[in-house]
Formats: structure tokens, sequence, C-alpha cells
């Protein structure tokens, strides 16, 4: 047989799937992958190194930016790391707050991630449909927190403020009322747009065949390299921070941990997402009919502007929408962090695309890096 | 699901390493001090006694010296509340350290490994691929997470606004 010579070709650095800049490196024997390994670096911000020079209430706005489409979870997980540092617990109020928006973020979250996955592989109206509901989630945070994308939300002890008057909104609230109230919100999201999803690309056989058996993920392989979030879930690991290791008052919610079916490939990851979608609906209403009967303060009193912990440190884990989200805080006793250190999903994810890519055709890698839904602002940082 | 008991571990830990020392951590999780020549053999223990997912490392410049910190934890999805293990290796070098590399024992932390080479020049000795990672690879002006490190890059003009 006549043998073809070994093609390195450049994927990237401007990739599409990516949310910011990325390249691969692939080696190619005709059209299967042989090789491959990711090149990152190009949005290095260095938040970490700011962050030393910031008082701890200031680096809030940062942690937006490392994952800036999944902003108040980021924001959650700094500001535990904080609280923990200073021995302080926020009001109950506040601790629903919080999880009310980390949730709806994660929502917010996949929707793009898997719009974004069904962008790459062709079906352009899918994606589409995505951002027509992210914009009604974005009209919801922004009367709540002023910004669109970037919160700055959570404080040290709190929230910066409570929820504007009516936006919580009764469960009779309609599809009218999507972009004005959280159930307006919620009762469009369960009835008609998990429901497209399903219909559009979960149930069609084309999305199947570019999806089904791509990359799959053994669970000892997804553990041994550091996966987590749905990467993890997906391959079979019923492993979820808010449940076995659980932070907040997350351990006084009911929500299921959707599991991979079979083998942990592109199709499981992207199915994951999709029943995530549906539990954090569930989480959103019962932290909305709590808000709804307790109002109460969302700050801690007497908390000082800028605070300073005693010297020590703290590791927080926080499930993020793209898997576990660490904070290694280390405090000197002054007002400022003597060490940051941002353990983000999708740097860990990325190193598994030399695992997943060879063997696969490159139409495929398009796949391998939708269903691993990398931001490149957090693998950067 | 049940709350899953690391400390008869780490009793083990302490009673096979003499020097090591074994602390909980106020703000939660156990911290792990051990040498620069137990550091491997005490992370592999580690390993073989179920912590098997390794989270991260990184290190931490106390301006004389550095510390290495490995988080490590068991996961397994019938454990409840499973505490992060912090291993560290205080007093290295700030100039030319060189560690025992993990990512054989636990191939996430790659990446991991040659970032707290690029930011505080920590060498990992038997790491599969030791390259710079965020920084570019001609990069030569020092790791940037040090604590005396100075940008010496020329600076970029500032823009001025022309007058009309």
């Amino acid at each position: 047989m006549e043998q073809t010579k070994e093609l390195l070709i450049n994927m990237g650095p401007q990739h599409p799937s990516t949310h910011g800049v990325l390249r691969i490196l692939v080696k190619l024997d005709g059209e299967t992958m042989t090789w491959a390994q990711p090149d990152i670096g190009y949005l290095h911000r260095c938040f970490e190194k700011l962050s030393e020079n910031k008082m701890y209430p200031q680096v809030i706005p940062y942690t937006d930016r490392t994952d800036y489409l999944s902003a108040i979870t980021n924001e959650h997980a700094y500001v535990l790391a904080v609280e923990k540092l200073l021995g302080i617990q926020p009001p109950e109020r506040a601790e629903y707050i919080r999880v009310l928006m980390a949730e709806f973020q994660r929502i917010c979250s996949h929707l793009l991630g898997l719009g974004s996955m069904a962008l790459d592989l062709g079906a352009v109206s899918a994606f589409l449909y995505a951002w027509r509901d992210r914009e009604k989630m974005y009209s919801i945070f922004e009367r709540i927190t002023g910004g669109r994308m970037l919160y700055n939300y959570f404080r040290i002890g709190g929230v910066r403020n409570d929820l504007p008057e009516g936006i919580i909104g009764t469960p009779q609230d309609g599809r009218d009322k999507a972009d004005k109230t959280f159930w307006g919100f919620i009762n469009y999201l369960d009835s008609y747009v998990i429901p497209e999803w399903d219909v559009l690309l979960t149930g069609n056989r084309i999305f199947q065949w570019r999806t089904q058996g791509v990359a799959p993920l053994s669970s000892q392989d997804a553990i041994a390299y550091g996966a987590s979030g749905p990467v993890l879930r997906a391959s079979g690991v019923k492993w979820d921070l808010r449940k076995n290791v659980p932070y907040s008052i997350y351990d006084r919610f009911e929500f299921d941990i959707p599991v991979g079916k079979e083998n942990g490939d592109c199709f499981d990851r992207w199915w994951v997402r999709v029943e995530e979608m549906r539990q954090s609906s569930r989480i959103v209403k019962q932290a909305l009919q709590w808000l709804a009967e307790n109002p109460g303060e969302v700050m801690v009193p007497k908390l000082q502007r800028y605070p300073k912990p005693p010297p020590g440190e703290v590791y927080v884990r926080v499930e993020g929408s793209r898997g576990e989200v660490g904070v290694h805080l280390v405090s000197d006793g002054t007002q400022k962090p003597y060490k940051v250190k941002w353990r983000s999903p999708a740097f860990t994810h990325l190193q598994l695309i030399p695992l997943l890519a060879p063997g696969f055709k490159v139409a495929d890698m398009i796949a391998i890096i939708g269903s691993l839904d990398i931001v490149l602002g957090e693998v950067d940082r | 699901m049940e709350p899953v008991n690391v400390q008869a571990d780490l009793d083990l830990l302490a009673e096979r390493f003499p020097g090591v020392t074994v602390a909980a951590i106020p703000a939660g999780g156990y911290e792990v001090k051990c040498s620069l020549e137990n550091y491997l053999d005490v992370v592999r223990f580690l390993r073989e006694r179920g912590f098997n997912y390794g989270s991260c490392i990184t290190a931490i410049d106390w301006q004389d010296r550095l510390e290495l910190v490995a988080q490590i934890y068991k996961l397994h999805p019938d454990y409840l509340g499973s505490p992060v293990v912090e291993v560290k290796v205080d007093g290295l070098p700030r100039q030319g350290a060189v560690v025992p590399s993990i990512t054989p024992l636990y191939p996430g932390l790659n990446w991991h490994e040659r970032e707290t080479y690029d930011m505080y020049g920590i060498r990992f000795d038997g790491h599969p691929d030791l390259r710079r990672i965020l920084l570019p690879d001609n990069w030569q002006g020092g790791h940037p997470l040090l604590k005396d490190f100075v940008d010496r890059r020329p600076q970029r003009p500032r823009l001025v606004r022309q007058r009309v």
C-alpha cells in the first residue's frame, strides 16, 4: 500500500469553537489525526500576579474575567475562599441568592456551550437560538447586577444588593415574561428551550453520527487526567462537588447528577449538559420559592470595607459550569492576598486533546473541542 | 454516600515517614509537610491509598525560599466531603530548584507542573515535556510570579490623542 507523507497542520490560533485564541498542532496521515498538541498562552492576562497587588474585594471583578461565560461561579469560589479565611458566614438570604445566581449562570453557560458546539458541527440556527435565549437571561442579570456579562455582584460576606422588586415573578409567569422575571424564564426554559434542544439536535441523526463514538474517554482516564464537571460525568463517574463536597447551602436542594450513558464520547458530554440544565432549573425553582417567602439581610453587618484575613491558607473547590474551580488563597495578614492560584477546569481539560484526538478524522477535532467546552480566558487566565 | 476517612491514611503516613508532619488546616483540609527526598514517596504512598485525583500543583514564594504545594484528594462517587490534602515541600531555593515530577502518577498535573515551572522556575525532574506554557518559548524575562520579578521589556509608547 502506498504511504502518504505525514502532514503537520495548525488549527487556529483563531479557532471559532474556542471563545478565544487557541492553536492546535495536528499531525495528519491522510485525513486521520495521529498526534495533536494544543498551544496556549495567547490570552494570558496575569490574573494571579495582578491579584497580589489588589485588596481582597478588588479581585472579584478579575475573577469574572477568567471564565467570562460563567462569571458568577468564579466569584462564588473566590468569595467562599476569602470568607473561609475570615471565618464569617453570609446571611441566609444571601446564600440563597448566590445559589440562585450560580445555577442561573450554569444554564446560561451551558446554553452557549451547546450552541457553539452545534455551530461547529454546522448547525448555525441552533447557535442563534442559544443567543436568543441567552439574551433574555442577560436582561434578567442586567436588572440585578447592572452588567450583562461581567457582573461583580458577589461580595465578601454577602451580595452587593438584594434582588430588585418583581424580578422573581410568580410561577404562573409565561413566555411573554421570559426576559423580565426568573419564573418567566424558567417556565420558558422548561416548556420550550430544552424540548427544542432535544428535538433539534439531541435526537438529530446527523448530529448523532457526528458525535456518537467520537473521542470516548474512559472513567479511569477521566479521573487520572483531572477531568471534572460534565466531562467527568459524561464518562460515567457520578461526582459532583455540589453533592459530594457540599459547599454554600447546596445540601438543602433536591437535584440529581446526570451521568453519561455509555462510554463518555462527545455525544455523552453533550447530553450531560442538556440534563444539567434541567437539574439547574429545578434548583432555581426551589431557591425562588424560598426567596419569595423569606425577606432579610443580604450583607454581613459591620464587615470591614477592606478586610484583613488572619495569616493562613485555604483551598476551595466549587462546581463551576465547566468543572472544578479551585482557589488556592494564601494570606499573610495584610489587606492584599499574598498568593492566588486559580485551578481552572478548562486548563485541565485541554490536556485531554492529545489523548482523545489520535485515530479520529480531522473534522472530529471540531466536535472534540466543542464537547470539552473550553473557555480560553480560563485556560490562560 | 458516606463520609470519607482520610485521618487513618494520614496517621499511617506519619508512621511510615518519620520526618513528615501532618496537620489540619483551620479553614479546611490537611497539610502534609515533607522533605524533598520524601516528596515522591509520600505522594506515591497517598496515590496507593486511594488519593486518585490530582487537583492542582503550585508554589508559594516566601521571599527567602519557595514552597511547593500539591493538592490531591480522593474522588469516588460514594464519598462525601472528601477533604483536600496539600502535600508541601518547603525550603526550596529560589533559583534552580529541582523537584521530582508527579505527572507519571497524576497525568492531569502535567500542565500544572509546566505552569509552575513557567511562573516560579521550579524544574520537575522526570516530567515528560517540561516547556514554558503560558509565556513564549523564547521568553528571557524570568519567572513572573516570583515576588521580585520586574518586567524589563521596553515600555510601549503611550497613545497620545491628536488635537484637531
